[in-house]
């Protein structure tokens, strides 16, 4: 029992000293989780829509071949991003530059370099969700879509991506919250995430297990919050359970179809047939 | 008989070593209504996927207006605008409202404005029948309804021609007489259509010519009277047989 006050007071004591640093290790670990997955999905949805470029046999060879490339391409990146660990990855990225340029150039930020490394690796997993995405929309919205002449990109933004977006999303969500937890070996290329702060304040203080528990409880709080946010986008994509019937035709006059005349505007034939008729009756009524 | 739209000459379709359709000539001409019937795996879908080109035919060829489109003389994606198509699944766009599903076409491929897609979608949602239900999603939706729309989204892009693959065999029987009721409509407005059915009354009482596809040939052709009342071929009688026992 003492030693669990004795916790409580390491942390409070902690807390009180470092809770700024670790706030600003939260933000950053968060901005980049964020960005980073949101990149990676970009990069997942523009070769999950390279890799599903159709062709034939009967299209021009140099067609066929400059696809087939693409896909090679593709294959080759998700291959190695996706089976290599993130730490080397960026290691690997960060000492690159100056290694080939002799020192000449190197990563002006650690912001920009920890970035390009969680998106390149995030797109690597999110290449694969997409495709799994595109892969499980029924063909017949492609054939629909292509029917009305739309071409591969059309279907492809307008019909097939939306959909699949929201297949992946449960996927899209696995990835962030992995990305807020593995973001923390960023610290390897000097990136001050929320892990990187508990290394500095036990540098300092040898306070390993009270700031053990501060980091996990934040990330835990931060992975909770997250999927509580990605449920409720979910829900949004969903759209509306129910539908409103459109009793009255809200175009009757644009459509020069109408069945219902808006009554009581300057287009209302019938209240003006009204109009006419009770002044005929009063006028009548006056003789 | 009106201008010839589609002249196909020669076409044939096989599946690795299976021939699905075998040397077809056939044409369309503007105001036709066309049935196609036939047993099963006659070659009847196949046919019309390979006049919308969702099937790349492995010989012949498809003359658009004296156009030979399997040889470029027009972009696919251009052809189809001409050439609508009605699916037996529907195939609606799932992500999209009634209304949106025929105005994504228009402008997206048309380059139609916004208020102009709008008005022209909602002119034939109201023809057939569906303008109260603009704002529903498919899957809100019965299954004549959303054939009904589906029919709404291919006349929305002004095609010379309409496909209908078996645009009821996926239907629960109550639902097949507003879809087939809709496509009266059109056929009594002079809409160009093609239609795959295992409807017999439609085929008779509304197509103006009947094909008779047997085993990927079109085994016997005429007017739906020539067709049902004196049918030629043994095949035929044999198929029109089995729906009069019915």
């Amino acid at each position: 029992m003492d030693k669990l006050a004795q916790l409580f007071t390491d942390i409070g004591y902690l807390w009180g000293k470092y809770a700024a640093t670790y706030l600003n290790g939260v933000r950053n670990t968060l901005i980049l989780a964020f960005i980073g997955t949101l990149l990676g999905c970009v990069i997942g949805f523009i070769c999950g829509v390279l890799n599903t470029i159709p062709y034939s046999k009967s299209d021009p060879p140099l067609k066929r071949f400059f696809l087939g490339f693409i896909r090679v391409i593709i294959r080759v990146y998700v291959e190695v991003f996706r089976g290599t660990p993130m730490v080397l990855q960026a290691v690997a990225i960060y000492y690159a530059l100056p290694y080939f340029t002799n020192g000449g150039a190197r990563f002006e930020s650690v912001w920009m370099a920890s970035i390009i490394v969680v998106s390149i690796n995030t797109g690597a997993y999110m290449a694969e969700s997409v495709r799994g995405g595109i892969i499980s929309i029924d063909p017949g919205q492609t054939e629909g879509a292509m029917a009305i002449g739309m071409n591969h990109i059309q279907t492809m933004t307008s019909v097939i991506l939306p959909q699949a977006l929201r297949n992946i999303m449960p996927q899209i969500g696995n990835n962030f919250i992995i990305n807020i937890k593995d973001t923390s070996v960023m610290f390897m290329i000097s990136f001050t995430d929320f892990f990187a702060v508990h290394r500095g304040v036990v540098g300092a203080t040898y306070a390993y297990f009270p700031s053990a528990v501060i980091e996990m409880a934040g990330y835990l709080t931060m992975t909770l919050i997250s999927s509580l946010l990605l449920r409720a986008v979910e829900k949004r994509l969903d759209g509306k359970s129910s539908y409103e019937l459109v009793e009255q035709d809200q175009l009757v006059m644009t459509a020069g179809t109408y069945s219902y005349p808006s009554r009581g505007t300057p287009f209302d034939e019938r209240s003006k047939e009204f109009a006419e008729e009770a002044e005929k009756q009063s006028s009548r009524g006056g003789d | 008989m009106g201008e010839n739209i589609l002249k196909i000459n020669h076409l044939s379709k096989s599946f690795g070593s299976q021939a699905v359709l075998k040397d077809i000539d056939f044409e369309v001409s503007k105001g036709d209504v066309t049935s196609v019937i036939g047993p099963s795996g006659s070659g009847k879908s196949t046919l019309l996927r390979c006049i919308n080109l969702l099937e790349t035919p492995t010989s012949g060829e498809i003359l658009y207006h004296g156009k030979n489109v399997l040889k470029g003389g027009i972009r696919p994606t251009k052809y189809r605008t001409h050439v609508g198509m009605v699916f037996q699944s529907f195939n609606l766009f799932n992500n999209m409202t009634v209304l949106e599903n025929c105005m994504a076409g228009q402008i997206k491929v048309l380059k139609r404005s916004k208020q102009e897609a709008r008005e022209h979608a909602m002119m034939y949602l109201e023809k057939v029948g569906m303008a109260p239900y603009i704002n529903a999603r498919p899957r809100q939706i019965s299954g004549g309804q959303k054939q009904r729309v589906a029919i709404a989204r291919a006349l929305a892009m002004d095609p010379e021609v309409i496909l209908f693959d078996e645009p009821t065999s996926a239907l629960d029987p109550e639902m097949v007489g507003e879809v087939l009721n809709v496509m009266r409509t059109l056929a009594e407005d002079s809409v160009t259509m093609l239609v795959v059915t295992h409807e017999m009354a439609f085929a008779k009482d509304v197509s103006n010519k009947v094909v008779f596809m047997y085993d990927g040939i079109i085994r016997e052709e005429g007017s739906p009277e020539e067709l049902f009342m004196n049918p030629k071929r043994h095949e035929t009688q044999d198929f029109l047989a089995r729906f009069r026992n019915k």
